[in-house]
Order: C-alpha cells, then structure tokens, then sequence
C-alpha cells in the first residue's frame, strides 16, 4: 500500500539498494541503484539499471538508509513490491512501505534528541521482547550486570590511558 | 573454521564499512534488506551480526532460509578513499547470544562503541541498560559463511562486478 508520508521521505535519498532473490541458488542478490519515485503510477523505476539486474524479476525490495560519520543521524526505511519491466524499464511495483522504528509517518530511528519517539520504541521493544521469550518457552539467562558494569569500568579506564 | 584469503581492498571494506545491507529471505520468498553493522571476525572466516530478541525477523528467515547476503555499498565514516562495493553470499547459522563475552560479541559491541561514540552515554547509563536490556544484552547472533563475493571496483554499479573466488586458509 502506497503511504504519502514514507514516500515523501524517499525524496531526501539519491540512492537505494536493490534486493531480489536468485531463483538458482537461493541466494539475494543486491545493487545499489538511482531509483525514481512515480507517484501517480506509485512505482518505482530504474532507468539507469545496473548491469548486475539483467533477468532479475519478481519479489523485490528497496531499502533506503543513511546515517552520519558517527553512526547516528539513522534513518532507514524499505519498500516491498513486485520488479518488472515496463517498456524496457526496471520498475518495482509498491507492495508495502516498512519501516524499522514500528511507525508509519517516518523512517527516522529513535534517537534522545526524540524522548516521546524514544519512550513509544522502548514500550514497543518490551512488548515484543516479552512476545519472543514467551515463544522460545524458557526464560533467558539472567544479565551479568556486575561482570557488565566491570569491564564498562575496565574500558573506560583503558580509553581514558589511550590503550 | 579457517580465515579467508582476500583481496586487501575487499578485506579493507569488510573491516571498515560502518554499516552493509543485510538481506534475508521470509517465508513467502519476499526479500527483506536493512542496514546492520556487521564485525568481521578474521580468525574464523566470517561475518557477525546480532539482533535483538524484540525485532526476531532476520535471525527468523535466516533460520528458514539460511543463505543470506550482505551487501557493503555505504562508505560513509570508513575514511577509505575510493572503496569497491562487495557483496557477501553466504550460509548463516544463528543461536541466541548467551554469553556476552564471547570473543566475537565482544568484538563486535567494541566496534558499536567505536563507530557509534555517542552511544556511550547511553550504554553507560545504569538506568537505561536495564531498561533496554532487551535491546543491549538479549540478542540473536547471526554468523555468516562466504560462499560468493563480487566486487564492483570504485562502486561502479554500471559495470559488471567481478567474482572474488572464496578460499580459505588452513
């Protein structure tokens, strides 16, 4: 389903990556790529499709992420869909917008400049944290905190020597 | 399991990417990519990434379908100059992460805190690291075995990627 606010953050990306899987072997098969977003047709297509693509068809997806020199800054955001090609063009069919941060109305990650962004990820992480043990059937190992706090310590000290 | 024996330029990239695009494959053969920050862990030929226990998804189709990619195509913070573009075709194995000094999950939290040095007063916080203890300790590690690697020299996805043979040394 076509989402007008995930797709108005695509604009702020020059380049994607690219995924399908290789019938043969299994295997995904990815490339990064200069996508155009036509939102009348809501598709994406790739004109200047990289060689590596020839053949590739079928379920696809489209992942645009970016993040600073310092890892932080993360935005990530994936469109799902159906890659054909139209008048000789490569062009995904939009299936789904996904993100990674559990909403709909961006692809920015939690981050401490958002605490109410932060609080919702954190209530949404022990819900579905507390859903995965109740699967797996048998509560996880308790945390060494006190060998944890240690080496935090330990590290500190070494960063602090410049080891 | 043996080391890899690489080309330096693609060694280089392995070790120094901040973040690869990691794909897996759902039970509806839909692929689904996102970025992840992956550790090379040299003394046993792979690559190593963890997730946590609240967003299972990737360790789940790597479990169903254990061939996965990675592709590394973002140089931004590397400070390589000109890299290639390489992506990983391998066999993932994946096992919750028990023990949180295992070498390779010191490693690879080592090199979070390194890249991501803002990050430390967060994980440093007492409060916060029992808050999201599931998100910092209760994780789902993923290793990767190289079975096929192209490279696409200066990022020239125009141009056909060259295959980097996977040998590995005794």
């Amino acid at each position: 389903m076509w989402n007008e606010k995930l797709a108005a953050c695509v604009k702020d990306y020059s380049s994607g990556v690219l995924t399908v899987v290789d019938e043969t072997t299994g295997y995904p098969m990815s490339v990064r790529c200069a996508p155009q977003m036509d939102t009348a047709r809501e598709v994406f297509i790739i004109p200047d499709a990289p060689l590596f693509t020839a053949g590739w068809r079928g379920k696809a997806c489209l992942l645009f992420h970016r993040h600073n020199d310092r890892l932080e800054g993360l935005h990530q955001l994936v469109v799902r869909g159906e890659l054909t090609r139209e008048d000789g063009v490569l062009t995904l069919k939009v299936g789904e917008f996904v993100t990674a941060n559990g909403r709909s109305d961006t692809d920015a990650m939690p981050h401490a400049g958002a605490p109410l962004h932060m609080l919702q990820f954190l209530l949404l992480g022990r819900r579905k944290a507390r859903a995965y043990l109740a699967k797996r059937g048998e509560p996880w190992p308790p945390i060494p905190y006190d060998k944890i706090d240690r080496a935090l310590v330990e590290d500190a000290q070494k960063k602090k020597q410049g080891k | 399991m043996p080391m890899l024996q690489l080309p330096p330029e693609v060694a280089d990239v392995l070790r120094s990417f901040y973040t690869c695009e990691v794909t897996t494959v759902n039970r509806q053969g839909q692929p689904m990519t996102w970025p992840a920050l992956a550790y090379f862990d040299e003394p046993n030929g792979q690559l190593f990434f963890s997730v946590s226990i609240a967003f299972p998804v990737k360790a789940q189709n790597a479990r169903r379908h254990p061939q996965v990619s990675l592709l590394y195509s973002d140089p931004t913070g590397s400070q390589l100059t000109d890299p290639p573009a390489v992506l990983v075709q391998g066999d993932a194995t994946v096992a919750d992460v028990l023990d949180l000094f295992e070498p390779r999950i010191k490693g690879l939290s080592d090199l979070a805190a390194k890249r991501q040095p803002d990050s430390g007063a967060f994980s440093s916080n007492k409060v916060a690291r029992r808050l999201f203890d599931w998100y910092l300790f209760k994780r789902i590690g993923i290793a990767v075995t190289p079975r096929r690697i192209l490279v696409w020299s200066n990022r020239d996805f125009s141009r056909a990627p060259h295959t980097v043979e996977v040998a590995n040394v005794e």
